[in-house]
Formats: structure tokens, C-alpha cells, sequence
């Protein structure tokens, strides 16, 4: 696959979008002490403020500055994201390659139960563990990603397949290179496009998820979410502090998931170069 | 016909949820009673009442014989009893089952329709100014999650507008009958199923477009064409039939979405199907109705994935045999 995945990438319209958006939203949380001037867990005696100067985007129902908590729930959602995104990826590529490569009973263990986990809904099972093991930010990074990697790896398990009838596989093994060697050296490289897809959709599927389960109910208590300030936002939504509390969160929650979706449509010619030339935009 | 993987597949996804549902309760450290049946258990536990308890579920032998003990408690249909709405697991969840049937299925087919034509006409277009300004704002719409699609049209519909209900599946005490009822269920499913309509319309949408890009380059397209055939017979009977066919084997994970969506949106407008039940067993903390629940949605999902799949296999002859890949 001898593509320039940053070419094909900045010569999409939308997905120049997409990653405008998203690198506005990672400075955001990088820089989040420095561009909010509360305490996001502060709570004071000023409850349910309209904006002003001292509260850009007012106050909640126990006072705390709604800015501040937006600002820092977006770290929650991207560290989620990225860290979702990233095991996800590697399990799939692990176990992608070494069905590709291995082959046998080993592959059609590892397939059935990828075509197992494919169907199972992800949100229900991750509700009923919820309901046991009250999950903290890590636990429910570690545990969507576990329910998460199978999709990847069908898609990486049957490119790889057809990486490995490739003539510089058959070159390498001659020169005496382990399955290893092959998979981590060539087939892996050779996958990166369709890995990176992978990754990308994994982390958009993870920032939805984890405001949707927060909005549940299901969230780590020590951290800012805004699938809870959304839940929170909901419970006054007879009041005219929607305007402030609830849209801005929303926003920001859809913009990353859009941002990802253009980069991510942006990429897909990559997988399916029939599609090419269908983005004109 | 059917092949033999795709049967084994469905049997481990069922084993999973059945594994996982028996060790969650059992795995935990403390009294495995209070994780199978809830803190609401206690107040009513008499000695009697937990020595036939422990009996029924083999709670003093070994695992392999409490799960025996546990499979044959759910061939019975015995799904456990929920001392918080005091009344049978099965009883509680099939009461709200319908409800959210009623959503997800009129959403599914709403989504559905108007993600294909609207995929057919914006891929039969591609490159236009149409195409391009369909594709940019449905795409955009798809990041909007469906809980906060709902949250916008409760607050815009519902609290500044007043035209619909604000939430709940029916009118209390309302004292109607016949029509009056089943016009007043559909004021109140009117917003429920927008927001899910609206939040699952652009998968269909896209895959619809691109197959029908890839369609469109056929050369049975091109005999069509030149034996003069019109616009629609051309666009909806040719291009569009042909390019149905991956938007239906995808049916099945779409169901599973949209099931997952109606949860979430059910919460927004206090709708009282399974997945306000959901909100409200986990917030009592009451384990049988999670569980059972758990159950009994997975197992729709696995159901409904799996005719998808045995429909389509008989659908289109090609797909026989040959490897699904996504």
C-alpha cells in the first residue's frame, strides 16, 4: 500500500476540518489550568449564576464555574478517547496479525470469538459490569477497549492475509526472517493506514461512550465529565440555564466526535480506493 | 444453507453473556446473596427463605454446579424476583419491553428509509452541490449524540414550544379510551423517536452513498443507461435495488445501536421502557433486574443479529459460503 496518508488526508476538505477542531479541543485540555479561572470541583454558595465576566458560562446548581468544568471535561473525554483508542488498536493488531500469520486452530479460535464480541452489545455489557465494580477512569478505559477491539481486527486480520501472499513476505522468509520479524518489520507497517482508521474510530466510539455512560450514572466521581454535567444540565431544563449549561457541553462533546468523524471519512479512501474521487468536497 | 461458523459464532456470543451474568454476582467478595438478589433482599430474608435460596442456587457447592443450578433456573424462566418492584424479574422486564420495541422499530424503519433515499439521491449526484452539502451535514450530525439530540428537542418542542409531552409514554389519569389512547402514546413517541431517527439516519445514509458511487460504475449501468431508460427507473430500480444490499446485512448491528440509543434517549424523556429501567434498577441497586435485563436484551440483540444474518444469506445467493467481512 504505497500511500501518503498526510497527502490524502490535508486534500480532503472536511478532514482539514477535523483536525482543526480536534487539535483547538487538545490544546483545551492541555492548557486547561491555565484558561479557567475556578477550581472546577470548587463548590461555593453562587448556585445557578447566568453568564457574566466572573462566570463566562454561569454557574451550576452547587456553584461550580460551568467554563471551568467544560474546559477540563474535555481532558476526561480525550485521555478516554486516546487511551481506548490506543489499546484497542494494539489488541487488534496483535491479534489481526498473529491469526493472519499463524494460521490454523489458533486463527479460528481467535476469529470465532472476534465474530463473538462483534454482536454482543458493547453499552449493556458495559452497564452490567458497571453495576458491580463501580469503574474508575482506568477501569473503564481498560474495560471498553476489551469490548472494543474486535472490529478493528477483523478488518486488520483479513488485510493482512492478503499482505502475507505478498512477494517481499515470500522475500523475507528466504533471507531465513521469523514470523515475528515478518509481522512486526513488514506486515505491521504495511497495515499502517488501515490502522490508523482503526485508531480513530476507536477513539470516537470511546468519547461517546464514556459521555453516554456517564450520563447513565456511570462515571468515576473524582473526575469532571460532561455526560454528567449534561445529566445534571437535564434536571433544569425548566429554567433558561440550558442555554449555558447544557448547549456549550453538547457542543463540545459533538465537535469532537464530528471532528473525528471527518478525519476519519478522510482517511477511508485509503481502505476502499473505489470510493475516491467521490470526495470533492 | 446456514454455515456451521456463523452458528458456532452466536453460541459463544450467548455463552459470554450467560458466563459473565453468572460470575459478576458470585466473583464479588461478600455474601454472594446479597450481590444475586440486592440490599432490598435483606429487609424481607428470613432464615427459611435464604436456606431455600442457597438450595436453589447451589450457592454451598462447587461453581460447576452453580451455574448448572443457574442454567436450569433461566430454562425454567425463572429470571429471579426483584424485592424492589416486588415482583418477578421476568414479570418487571417484559413489562417495558414493548415500549422500547415500539421506539427502536419505528425509529429503525424511519432511519432507514430516509438514509437510503437520501443516499441514493446524494450519491447519484456526486460531486454536486447537493451531494456535497448532504454528505458535510449529515455527517455532522452523526457526531451528535443521541442523548443530547433528545436533550434539544425536549427543551425546544417540549419546554419553549409546548406541542409535545414532555415525557412518559402516556398521559396519567388521563381517563381516555380507544383512539384518544393511541393518539396520545404517539404524541408522546413523536420526540423520543426523532432523536433517534435523527442520530442513526447518517449510517445508512453513507453506506447507501458509497455503494451507490461504486454501483454507479457498472457496466450493467451503462446498458441501462443507453437502453434509454428514465432517471427514477434508473436511479432507484437499478443503481438504488443493487445498492440495498450491504445497507441490509448491516440491519442487524444497526438494531443493536439503535437499541443502545433508545437507553440512553428513554432517559431524556422518562420513557418507560427497559432502558429507564435500566437507570432505575442500577440507581436502587437492584441486581436481579440489571441482570435480567442484561439477559434479556443481549439475547434480543443476539436474536435479531442472527435472522439478519440468515435472511440475507438467503437473499443474496453470492454471500453463501463466502467469508463475512465487514
Amino acid at each position: 500500500m504505497h500511500i501518503d496518508v498526510k497527502k490524502e488526508i490535508m486534500g480532503s476538505g472536511p478532514a482539514r476540518i477535523g483536525f482543526a477542531i480536534l487539535l483547538v479541543m487538545i490544546l483545551m485540555a492541555l492548557l486547561a489550568p491555565l484558561i479557567t479561572p475556578y477550581n472546577p470541583h470548587q463548590q461555593t454558595q453562587s448556585a445557578l449564576l447566568a453568564p457574566s465576566g466572573s462566570h463566562w458560562l454561569g454557574t451550576n446548581h452547587v456553584g461550580q464555574d460551568i467554563w471551568s468544568r467544560l474546559v477540563f471535561g474535555a481532558r476526561t473525554s480525550l485521555l478516554v478517547g486516546f487511551g481506548v483508542g490506543v489499546l484497542a488498536t494494539l489488541l487488534g493488531t496483535i491479534f489481526g496479525v498473529s491469526a493472519a500469520l499463524i494460521g490454523g486452530l489458533y486463527e479460528r479460535i481467535v476469529m470465532r470469538l472476534v465474530d463473538a464480541f462483534i454482536v454482543i452489545p458493547m453499552v449493556i455489557v458495559v452497564i452490567l459490569v458497571a453495576a458491580y465494580v463501580k469503574p474508575s477512569i482506568l477501569v473503564l478505559i481498560v474495560l471498553l477497549a476489551l469490548l472494543s477491539w474486535q472490529g478493528g481486527a477483523r478488518i486488520i486480520w483479513a488485510q493482512a492475509l492478503s499482505q502475507k501472499e505478498r512477494e517481499y513476505v515470500a522475500a523475507a522468509r528466504s533471507f531465513g526472517a521469523g514470523t515475528f520479524y515478518i509481522a512486526w518489520r513488514h506486515i505491521v507497517p504495511a497495515l499502517g493506514p488501515i490502522l490508523l482508521v482503526d485508531f480513530i474510530y476507536g477513539i470516537r466510539r470511546a468519547v461517546f461512550m464514556e459521555a453516554g455512560l456517564a450520563f447513565l450514572g456511570i462515571s468515576d466521581p473524582t473526575v469532571v465529565s460532561w455526560g454528567v454535567m449534561m445529566r445534571n444540565a437535564l434536571s433544569f431544563s425548566y429554567l433558561p440555564v440550558w442555554q449555558w449549561w447544557l448547549l456549550p457541553i453538547g457542543i463540545a462533546l459533538s465537535l469532537i466526535i464530528v471532528g473525528l468523524t471527518f478525519v476519519g471519512h478522510g482517511v477511508e479512501p485509503i481502505i476502499d480506493p473505489r470510493l475516491r474521487g467521490a470526495e470533492v468536497v | 444453507m446456514f454455515s456451521r461458523r456463523n452458528i458456532v459464532t452466536y453460541v459463544v456470543a450467548l455463552a459470554f453473556i450467560l458466563v459473565l451474568n453468572f460470575l459478576l454476582p458470585r466473583m464479588l467478595p461478600g455474601d454472594p446473596l446479597t450481590a444475586i438478589y440486592g440490599d432490598e433482599a435483606l429487609v424481607a430474608m428470613t432464615p427459611q427463605l435464604k436456606a431455600e435460596l442457597v438450595k436453589r442456587f447451589a450457592l454451598d457447592q462447587t461453581l460447576w454446579r452453580q451455574f448448572g443450578a443457574y442454567i436450569l433456573e433461566l430454562c425454567r424462566g425463572r429470571l429471579g424476583y426483584s424485592y424492589y418492584y416486588n415482583a418477578p424479574v421476568l414479570t418487571v422486564v417484559l413489562g417495558r419491553l414493548p415500549w422500547t420495541l415500539l421506539l427502536v422499530g419505528t425509529a429503525l424503519v424511519l432511519s432507514s428509509i430516509l438514509g437510503i433515499v437520501s443516499g441514493i439521491e446524494s450519491g447519484w449526484r456526486r460531486g454536486s452541490r447537493t451531494d456535497r452539502t448532504m454528505l458535510a451535514g449529515l455527517m455532522s450530525l452523526n457526531g451528535f449524540p443521541d442523548f443530547f439530540v433528545g436533550m434539544v428537542l425536549l427543551i425546544i418542542f417540549g419546554v419553549t414550544w409546548r406541542v409535545f409531552p414532555l415525557g412518559g409514554a402516556l398521559t396519567p389519569y388521563s381517563g381516555l379510551t380507544g383512539w384518544a389512547t393511541v393518539l396520545d402514546a404517539v404524541k408522546h413517541m413523536v420526540l423520543p423517536v426523532a432523536a433517534l431517527t435523527l442520530a442513526h439516519l447518517s449510517g445508512g445514509y453513507l453506506l447507501t452513498r458509497n455503494t451507490m458511487i461504486t454501483v454507479l460504475k457498472e457496466p450493467y449501468m451503462l446498458t441501462a443507461r443507453a437502453k434509454g431508460l428514465s432517471q427514477g427507473a434508473l436511479k432507484y430500480r437499478h443503481a438504488g435495488r443493487n445498492a440495498l444490499l450491504p445497507v441490509v446485512t448491516q440491519t442487524g448491528i444497526w438494531t443493536g445501536r439503535v437499541v443502545t440509543g433508545a437507553l440512553f434517549v428513554e432517559l431524556v424523556f422518562a420513557y418507560p421502557g427497559v432502558g429507564y429501567l435500566a437507570y432505575e434498577a442500577m440507581m436502587a441497586r437492584d441486581y436481579p433486574v440489571i441482570q435480567g435485563l442484561f439477559l434479556v436484551v443481549a439475547v434480543a440483540v443476539l436474536a435479531i443479529n442472527f435472522l439478519v444474518e440468515l435472511s440475507y444469506t438467503t437473499l443474496d445467493p453470492r454471500v453463501r459460503g463466502v467469508s463475512r467481512a465487514h
